[in-house]
């Protein structure tokens, strides 16, 4: 309780600075997931509980127009710690704007831009495909150039990360640094297409005689969306590579957007079919597993000024299925509400 | 499958049918009075046809029409790249009309003896770096510096080009419409602030910049710098309706209108 006392008034601080600096413009935004949860097996009701499984507090200063940060934490529901409570440094970067047109470079804690982790808008609970299946981190320690392709035709990135993840640091991080290139085109109105390397290589940098972790790492990811009136597809595979085994899967996600069909319901409705192998190349482990998620999402009040929504219901069944035929299909059904507000210092 | 599908096509035609003759329009507050007003006269010619118009900002009307909530959105920028990227993203391709010019006028109290600045001089004032009318030869008077908010078309045309990228002062007022900041430099004697044309009335001073009288003459022969255009954006080219509105706008007729608010009339 001690160490969650001294983060808060770090935060607090933190916060109290900023406001006191007069030559800075601050963003200070909210947003929380109250979560029921329902897990069962079968009809037997192995679990049921309410959470908080985010609540990100962000603070973004902009100091020019060529330079802004970000700066965000995340307070969640855990029994990991008698409070009950876990705190994550989520993003911490500075975004410098490049001398070329729609181009920045990031510094810090930063998304993974990689696949559809980066801009996951969590139309379902469940997190993104890559997210899920542990392909990449969401955020990690790095720099980053991204910049947009002319006439909106699409964007890109180059990073370069420590490859552990956000939530690895010190003597967990190895020698090796990883590369990631990602690259979205849109070459027709409502047609995406996109691709993500991500690759480490112990070699690069370190002596052959080295004792320091060998492991390499080759990640790569293809992405598909289709966008068409009220119908929105999102398809991914993604496939792991880690010293010559092979993990691989995809995930086909379509979305139903009912306000476009009628607007007075501001309601999605969500279907999603996961697969996931996490060793193609050995048949016998029988460890590859499929995940079937229906659901729909409730706008309860969009942001007037741009459309967002800042309070909605989200419902969501899943089901998921074992190669294993000793294991028996889990279902977990869960309500979230989300909600987000921020505000100018 | 069939049933699923059956389902949609009928939603679709009925949501087609309920809206049919209804046009939808938000945005920009520079681009509202002419929206107003030809909405006002097309629909007393065409009784049948109902229009809305909602204010915002220019952000609000490019936001709108990305997300499908408008038929058209009014801006008094351009769009960006980014914004046309999340357009095509979401299956919506933004198509650009242009139906109006415009010239960004800087304003002060009619009591204030200033008539002329440069862009130099107006970049300190917003910047913070000049605070008082007398640096500037005029009364000792603190000026007051009222701006617009950041969904504004007219405050993105401002920084880029007066600001240049730079920051308005912190203690400035910021204001959703350029009504309300015609209204509050009429109301303050030490206040500035700018507007688009439309916007101008005795109850203001627009003041010369860089020895240019700020009117029509000037910004189409490009003396005047400060200036820009208005736009109406659509999910891809006007059809039916929405396009007849727009055709109205553009008539020489419609024309007219821009000029009658304010504006200045295409060539």
């Amino acid at each position: 309780m001690k160490k969650l006392g001294n983060l808060l008034s770090l935060l607090l601080l933190a916060v109290m600075i900023f406001t006191n600096i007069s030559a800075i413009e601050s963003k200070v935004s909210m947003e929380l997931w109250n979560r029921y949860t329902v897990d069962l097996n079968g009809t037997d009701i192995t679990k049921s509980y309410f959470s908080l499984e985010r609540g990100y507090l962000g603070i973004e200063p902009t100091f020019s127009d060529k330079m802004k940060g970000r700066f965000t934490l995340d307070f969640f529901s855990t029994d990991k710690f008698e409070e009950g409570v876990g705190i994550k440094l989520k993003y911490a970067y500075m975004d410098f704007a490049m001398p070329v047109s729609d181009m920045s470079l990031q510094a810090g804690l930063i998304k993974t831009y990689f696949g559809t982790i980066y801009d996951w808008t969590y139309a379902t609970i469940q997190k993104s495909f890559d997210d899920k299946e542990k392909i990449v981190s969401s955020a990690d320690y790095g720099v980053s150039v991204n910049g947009l392709i002319p006439a909106g035709f699409g964007e890109y990135a180059f990073s370069l990360y420590n490859g552990e993840g956000y939530s690895k640091a010190g003597g967990d991080i190895d020698a090796n640094p990883a590369f990631a290139f990602n690259l979205r085109v849109i070459p027709l109105t409502g047609i995406t297409l996109g691709g993500s390397v991500l690759y480490e290589d112990h070699s690069l940098l370190v002596d052959a005689d080295s004792t320091v972790s060998d492991t390499v790492r080759m990640v790569y990811t293809g992405v598909g969306r289709v966008a068409f009136g009220p119908i929105d597809i999102i398809a991914q595979y993604a496939a792991k590579d880690m010293d010559g085994s092979l993990g691989a899967g995809f995930m086909v996600m379509p979305v139903i957007k009912i306000n476009k069909l009628v607007s007075a319901l501001d309601m999605e409705l969500v279907g999603r079919y996961d697969s996931y192998d996490k060793n193609t190349d050995a048949d016998e482990t029988n460890d590859s597993y499929g995940r079937i998620v229906a659901g729909f999402n409730w706008n309860l009040f969009k942001n007037p000024d741009d459309g967002k929504p800042m309070v909605f219901v989200q419902t969501n069944w899943e089901r998921t299925m074992y190669e294993d035929t000793t294991k028996d299909a889990t279902d977990n059904v869960a309500i979230q509400l989300r909600y987000l507000f921020s505000g100018k210092m | 499958m069939k049933k699923i599908l059956s389902m949609l096509l009928s939603l679709t035609l009925l949501a087609g049918f309920i809206f049919a003759g209804d046009i939808t329009m938000s945005g920009s507050t520079t681009v509202f009075p002419i929206a107003q007003l030809a909405a006002e006269r097309y629909m007393d010619k065409h009784p049948d046809v109902n229009i809305s118009v909602r204010g915002g900002g220019s952000g609000v009307g490019i936001s709108d029409i990305i997300l499908g909530r408008v038929n058209i959105g009014n801006a008094s920028r351009q769009i960006k790249n980014k914004e046309t990227k999340q357009a095509k993203e979401n299956g919506i391709n933004v198509v650009e009309t242009v139906v109006a010019n415009d010239g960004i006028a800087i304003v002060v109290n009619p009591s204030n003896g200033i008539n002329k600045l440069t862009l130099e001089q107006v970049k300190k004032i917003f910047a913070g770096e000049v605070s008082n009318w007398k640096q500037l030869g005029g009364a000792s008077m603190p000026i007051v510096v009222i701006s617009r908010d950041v969904s504004s078309g007219t405050f993105e045309v401002f920084k880029e080009l007066v600001l240049k990228g730079g920051k308005v002062r912190e203690d400035a007022l910021l204001l959703a419409s350029n009504n309300a900041v015609a209204s509050n430099v009429a109301e303050t004697p030490g206040a500035i602030g700018y507007v688009g044309f439309g916007f101008l009335s005795d109850k203001v001073k627009a003041l010369e910049i860089e020895g240019v009288v700020p009117n029509e003459k000037t910004v189409n022969d490009g003396t005047y710098k400060i200036s820009r255009k208005l736009y109406m954006y659509t999910n891809g080219a006007p059809k039916g309706e929405i396009k007849a509105f727009i055709d109205y706008i553009l008539s020489s007729e419609g024309q007219e209108i821009v000029k009658e608010t304010g504006y200045i009339p295409l060539k």
